[in-house]
């Protein structure tokens, strides 16, 4: 079939290639090795000089693969940074909860308020005036209309409306609110009246010969029990005193303790304190000339429990629909 | 004159092999890398004929495991380039050499130089060779091997009608 010569050259190459398998097998050194060692060296310089002449299309090729590999890193860095990022904002908003929760813990506890924790789930429109808020309790949670509403701050507002599940408070600084309220350390008290704006209350004293300074923290007087507002809760601190001493009325300005911008995490008072706490609920701050304490005077202490129904000021002070009760008051 | 077709061979073989080990391995190419040395003896093959392909297989397999950084049996790829080269030379009649067909004959010969290797290297007792991946690596490389195939053709059958136009065969 095949010539003789290309028999002869087909047997020899592959005898040829079989022998240098043979050889390579049996391994060590030799003249083999040797001869093999040489050739190799040949090539490599040869490839070395290969590679310089394609390192332009081996460096593109690189450079390609390496593009392709960044383009997927930036994908995966830039999914991770998504995820952190979330993570990250979720452990704030959980932070800013526990310290609200935490707040709250400490002036329930402090007052011996009971209370349902419930969390802004709504805020009404600006443009409907009204300093009103949802949270996500309601009757089923045992919260019922007029009861008090704090956070860790102070005092936020009373329940207005409630639902199954979820409540509307009307926040103190509503220009329909007025809270019953009592300059700390004294005796002295009037009425909080939101004016509209979300840091400022007008405090009317009912005393017109009351001695009130800025500084002064302002708590709730109390209402038959506890509602709308139960006492002993800090309302706020006195900014600005308007009227000398000895005028018709006077009046302070109140800044609310409680941020009605940033409210979040809130408690419903179930159930007010046995005892009125007085003014131990107030903030500790050095800004304030009344430094709250956890016992106070138990000469004092023994009769506001009662005394929301027994002084003819407190049946008045719940009804604090309207400015006018006070200023009637302080007529005479 | 044989010293010319030993010349065309040799050259054709060596600058595969430094080609392939020098460039198309390093580009990153998914798969097998492109089998430059076994298109460029089926093109040595069809061009010349059975036994100057055999030869440049016995040519481009040698170089091929002597090259660094070749660290396979020498001589294992030799056999199974000689068998490519003499059967392809043999296998494609000069009467109907037609491109596609050309082509469909590379990525046979490429395709099988991956199946015949890893076969001859595990019969010698290798243990390198992957099994799992040897049908990737035989697909993607008949796939390379038909796309490299009409540029190395066409450019070894002009070096063969340059130089030796008497064995060229067509």
């Amino acid at each position: 079939m095949f010539s003789r010569r290309t028999r002869i050259l087909l047997a020899v190459l592959v005898v040829a290639s079989l022998t240098f398998v043979i050889l390579d097998l049996r391994g060590g050194q030799g003249p083999f090795a040797t001869g093999r060692t040489v050739v190799s060296n040949v090539l490599g310089g040869l490839e070395r000089g290969a590679a310089t002449v394609f390192s332009p299309i081996t460096g593109a090729g690189s450079w390609w693969s390496s593009m392709r590999d960044q383009a997927d890193q930036i994908d995966t860095l830039g999914a991770e940074n998504e995820a952190l990022r979330t993570e990250l904002n979720i452990l704030r908003n959980d932070k800013a909860r526990a310290a609200a929760l935490d707040g709250l813990l400490r002036v329930a506890s402090v007052g011996q308020y009971r209370f349902v924790p419930a969390e802004v789930i709504a805020i009404g429109p600006a443009q409907d005036f009204s300093w009103t808020v949802t949270i996500d309790a309601g009757r089923n949670d045992g919260i019922e209309q007029d009861m008090s509403v704090i956070n860790g701050a102070g005092l936020v507002g009373r329940i207005l409306k409630t639902t199954a599940d979820t409540s509307t408070v009307v926040l103190i600084v509503d220009q329909g609110s007025a809270v019953g309220g009592r300059v700390a350390g004294t005796e002295e008290i009037g009425i909080a009246a939101g004016t509209g704006s979300q840091d400022s209350l007008e405090f009317e004293l009912l005393d017109p010969l009351a001695d009130v300074r800025v500084g002064d923290a302002i708590v709730t007087f109390g209402s038959k029990s506890g509602r709308p507002y139960a006492p002993g809760l800090p309302v706020g601190e006195v900014v600005e005193v308007e009227g000398t001493s000895g005028q018709l009325t006077r009046v302070a300005r109140v800044r609310p303790f409680a941020d009605m911008s940033q409210l979040s995490i809130l408690g419903v008072v179930t159930k007010p304190p046995r005892e009125d706490p007085r003014d131990s609920v107030l903030p500790r701050s050095d800004n304030l000339s009344i430094v709250p304490s956890p016992a106070p005077l138990g000469g004092d202490d023994a009769a506001p429990t009662d005394e929301g129904s027994a002084s003819p000021a407190t049946t008045q002070v719940p009804e604090e629909e309207t400015a006018a009760v006070p200023v009637e008051s302080g007529n005479p | 004159m044989i010293w010319r077709q030993v010349l065309i061979i040799g050259t054709a073989t060596l600058l595969a092999v430094l080609i392939e080990v020098t460039l198309l391995t390093r580009l990153g190419i998914p798969g097998a890398t492109p089998d430059l040395v076994v298109v460029t003896v089926v093109a040595i093959a069809l061009a010349m004929g059975p036994i100057q392909g055999a030869a440049a297989g016995f040519a481009a397999g040698a170089l091929i495991d002597l090259a660094p950084p070749g660290d396979t049996l020498l001589g294992v790829n030799a056999v199974v380039y000689i068998a490519i080269g003499f059967i392809t030379g043999l296998a494609v009649d000069p009467r109907d050499r037609t491109i596609p067909i050309m082509m469909g004959m590379t990525g046979l010969a490429t395709g099988a130089a991956v199946l015949l290797t890893a076969g001859l290297d595990t019969m010698l007792g290798s243990e390198r060779v992957d099994w799992e991946q040897i049908p990737v690596l035989a697909l993607t490389s008949a796939l390379y091997g038909v796309l490299l195939a009409p540029g190395v053709i066409l450019l070894i059958a002009w070096m063969v009608r340059k130089a030796t136009p008497e064995v060229l065969v067509s």
